[in-house]
């Protein structure tokens, strides 16, 4: 409940503030919303699989996000940057992928 | 049955295998299984799970939508700026062509005044020169030239060829092409010329920009018609016996451009917009200047 209502405050803070997103952060901008998708479905599955905490939620998502900005930025120096967000993408999208199923096998017993 | 050996083959994956296995099997972070185990059967809520949940949505909240938000302003403002440009061109065109027409309008009340006046000698002399100066649509007999760029090579069998070859290939004629044309057919006598009915002054320029012929600063695309008024036969052997003509007739079987010249009876040019020298004027010497042209 309160995590559904902390989600759509941060959605309306979003909307209403509409911060301007600095060049320098533009490339760790998708990573960082994989890395939240893979939090939120992270969340939900140790939450229907009953061992959920949130100290882990959090910080699994925070570090997440500065992990992959990490490889990002050090491979945007290197010249590799592309090829790392795709890894990290790839990565990423195979957790929540995964998360998914798992979710759908709670929900729906199929 | 295959379970078994689904397991066997796992245990002796080799260890980079081990992890991709990983990756697709334990999509779930370690931490969550990790922080169960030594929370136990302790079930109780601490003081910082609510705040903590709360900040994390509110976090990943903001962060979906400010991506969001930030990748739709950028596109539709790309798009908001070409479509803002492209009005003002238009709008620029729009405004070129009225006052082109309020020019020629002038023109023709100012040559109905003209004849009003009378003077019949002066009157024939402004008309010739006007016409010499491209400033009133004339009509007469002459020779019509067409260059045409080769047939175009899309959708030909040279599908795998690199693309800055086709489109050289596609832009053969340049603004060389028609300026030689003209040229030459003021040498052979021509009175007005028109390029695809853009009326050449003693002020005309014929440029190149970008891929597009410019004439007096209008682009214009092939196929170009250039159309010169005169003695339609004296134009039609001169121009046929010119070394521009041979060079041409040579372009068009080697690389496949159009060109061709015919006679006609009676061709109708547009006038030119008056360009009012700026800089020059009427030199003040005692000679007949009327002579000199």
């Amino acid at each position: 409940m309160i995590a559904a209502l902390a989600l759509a405050a941060g959605i309306v803070l979003g909307f209403v503030l509409r911060p301007t997103v600095p060049t320098w952060l533009e490339p760790y901008l998708p990573i960082a919303v994989v890395a939240a998708l893979d939090a939120v479905f992270g969340g939900v599955r140790a939450r229907l699989d009953g061992i959920f905490d949130s100290k882990v939620f959090v910080v699994s998502f925070i570090s997440n996000v500065l992990v992959a900005a990490l490889i990002v930025f050090l491979g945007d120096k290197l010249g590799v940057g592309s090829q790392l967000s795709t890894a990290v993408v790839v990565v990423l999208g195979i957790r929540i992928f995964g998360n998914a199923a798992a979710i759908r096998r709670h929900l729906f017993r199929a | 049955m295959t379970e078994p050996r689904r397991t066997a083959g796992l245990a002796t994956a080799p260890a980079s295998a081990k992890y991709l296995i990983d990756l697709v099997t334990d999509t779930l972070d370690p931490g969550y299984a990790a922080a169960a185990s030594r929370r136990g059967d302790d079930r109780s809520r601490r003081w910082y799970d609510r705040p903590a949940v709360a900040l994390g949505c509110l976090l990943i909240g903001f962060t979906v939508v400010v991506a969001y938000v930030h990748t739709h302003r950028g596109a539709p403002q790309a798009a908001k700026v070409h479509a803002g440009l492209v009005t003002r061109v238009r709008a620029a065109e729009r405004d070129n062509n009225a006052l082109d027409a309020q020019v020629q309008a002038l023109n023709n009340a100012l040559a109905r005044a003209r004849a009003q006046a009378g003077a019949g000698a002066a009157n024939g002399v402004v008309e010739h020169d006007q016409v010499l100066a491209g400033q009133v649509a004339v009509t007469g007999p002459g020779l019509q030239v067409v260059l045409r760029e080769p047939a175009a090579p899309t959708a030909s069998p040279s599908v795998g060829r690199g693309d800055a070859a086709s489109i050289g290939a596609a832009n053969i004629l340049t603004d060389r092409d028609v300026r030689s044309v003209v040229n030459e057919l003021w040498a052979d006598g021509a009175e007005a010329i028109s390029v695809n009915d853009i009326r050449l002054t003693p002020t005309s320029a014929i440029r190149f920009a970008g891929e597009a012929v410019l004439v007096d600063f209008q682009p214009i695309s092939a196929p170009y018609t250039i159309r010169a008024i005169g003695n339609s036969d004296q134009l039609d052997v001169g121009f046929a016996a010119s070394e521009v003509a041979s060079r041409y007739h040579t372009l068009s079987s080697a690389d496949g451009i159009g060109f061709d010249f015919t006679q006609q009876a009676k061709l109708s040019l547009p006038a030119s917009a008056a360009v009012n020298p700026r800089y020059a004027s009427a030199a003040p010497t005692p000679s007949p200047s009327g002579s000199s042209r």
